[in-house]
């Protein structure tokens, strides 16, 4: 049973907690690039993207399972494909909004600095801004990701065979109401391990990027020194 | 018309979820916040194991463990007939339905109660404290205090809270997305209903916001009312 939680039902695998997984790592990075994009061209083009941020103020007013559905029925995507694109655009719709506001917060004084020691725009916006914005907008991120762990369960609507989906065809066929919470308290053991997981691991990742980040921005400064 | 009278039932059925599960998860949030500031190491940490778990399980997974688990258990025949579009049959399966999206979100509000407490700063906290009221009245004080603060965040869950009644149509409960889900498929225009259904959720969540916005304003502190009426009519 655990087996089966784990990476899916025979025939039906991969699924399960692994399933769950491969759907949250893939929207959660599309997402994330997508939303540093959407807060680069809001904040360089704040009248020009207000249809934009209107869109994405709609987008999150759908719940998550009838994005699923939508794209699921209305599109020639698998279902596979739709549970994807709509956890993207659901992740992208929120993720896009805190980079946005963490974006906008920039020190005005760091920004001038930048400009009097001659940086390039690109540059700057690379280099200086989008590794603030990630670094403080951290903890709002990791809110956001832990959510959109457990949302993968939305998945459920389109039959795909994750977790929760796993969780439910194993639950309905149980024989007994003590194997009934077994399953069920089993998979949420699972998502709160997952999530406990993610909780460690995403700032200890984090802490590493920047650290490599900041060497090269380091050696990239010293050599900007050199070259003034 | 523009909308059929399952859409109609469907939108009412999400109503009475929303406003019965978001309250309860508001109550529930409010005493696991008052449990995780308890003096009482037992009930301290049954809170913080309480929050921790609800915050931590898919709120989907509640909700099909409480739609199985209602097959499995003693039916509970005097439960009061709330949810529209439910047959009575399935009345107590929409209660449970109910109390898993309660539980769902009360891990989240319990957060936002506290983290709006403590963003109050101590010297505030200890002010309130040396004033000597009772529990209930310092409670009160807390929480008049403290309300500018925590709306925001408690508007934003309770709008995911609205978009989450949408897994009680994994189940013969009637709601929107049922609804939408039914519509759908009786008559193949999916894309009409999956838009219809998504401009409807997007208005309920915009009037949700609007309603925590009217609040924010009836609650913010005095210095931030009288400042906004010195405004003059045009800014």
């Amino acid at each position: 049973m655990v087996l089966n939680l784990l990476i899916g039902l025979p025939g039906d695998r991969p699924g399960g907690l692994l399933l769950s997984l491969v759907y949250f790592f893939a929207s959660g990075a599309a997402a994330l690039a997508a939303g540093c994009v959407y807060a680069l061209a809001c904040v360089a083009l704040p009248r020009a993207s207000l249809l934009l941020q209107g869109a994405s103020a709609m987008l999150r007013g759908i719940p998550l399972i009838l994005l699923v559905f939508l794209f699921a029925n209305v599109s020639w995507f698998a279902a596979g494909v739709a549970g994807l694109v709509g956890l993207t655009l659901y992740s992208f719709g929120h993720v896009g909004e805190v980079l946005r506001s963490f974006l906008t917060a920039y020190p005005k004084p760091v920004a001038d600095q930048a400009r009097l020691m001659g940086m390039s725009r690109s540059r700057d916006w690379l280099q200086l801004r989008l590794p603030w914005t990630l670094w403080r907008s951290w903890s709002a991120l990791i809110t956001h990701w832990v959510s959109l762990l457990k949302d993968t369960g939305a998945l459920v609507v389109l039959g795909i065979g994750e977790l929760t989906t796993t969780a439910k065809v194993l639950s309905e066929v149980a024989p007994s109401f003590e194997q009934w919470a077994t399953i069920l308290i089993s998979a949420a053991g699972l998502y709160l391990g997952a999530t406990l997981a993610l909780i460690q691991f995403v700032p200890f990742a984090a802490g590493k990027l920047f650290k490599i980040l900041q060497q090269h921005e380091r050696a990239g400064s010293q050599a900007t020194e050199r070259y003034v | 018309m523009l909308l059929s009278a399952d859409v109609w039932l469907g939108i009412a059925g999400t109503l009475v979820l929303w406003a019965l599960s978001g309250t309860l998860a508001v109550g529930i949030g409010l005493i696991l916040a008052g449990g995780s500031l308890s003096d009482g190491r037992f009930v301290r940490l049954l809170a913080r194991a309480s929050v921790n778990l609800t915050r931590g399980i898919p709120t989907s997974l509640f909700v099909i463990a409480a739609g199985i688990g209602t097959m499995h258990l003693v039916s509970v025949s005097d439960l009061p007939i709330v949810f529209p579009g439910t047959t009575a049959a399935f009345q107590q399966l929409a209660w449970a339905i109910m109390l898993a999206l309660a539980l769902g979100s009360a891990g989240h509000l319990a957060e936002i109660f506290l983290a709006a407490r403590a963003a109050l700063g101590r010297p505030r906290l200890e002010q309130a404290a040396v004033l000597g009221l009772s529990r209930l009245r310092h409670a009160a004080i807390m929480a008049r205090e403290s309300a500018s603060i925590a709306l925001p965040p408690t508007g934003t869950r309770l709008i995911h809270h609205l978009h989450n009644t949408a897994f009680a149509a994994l189940f013969p409960v009637a709601d929107l997305f049922g609804a939408i889900e039914g519509q759908a498929s009786a008559t193949f225009r999916v894309f009409h209903f999956a838009l219809l259904g998504c401009a409807i959720y997007a208005a309920l969540s915009g009037l949700t916001w609007l309603l925590f916005r009217f609040l924010e304003a009836a609650f913010a502190p005095p210095s931030a009312q009288r400042a906004r009426t010195r405004l003059p009519a045009w800014s």
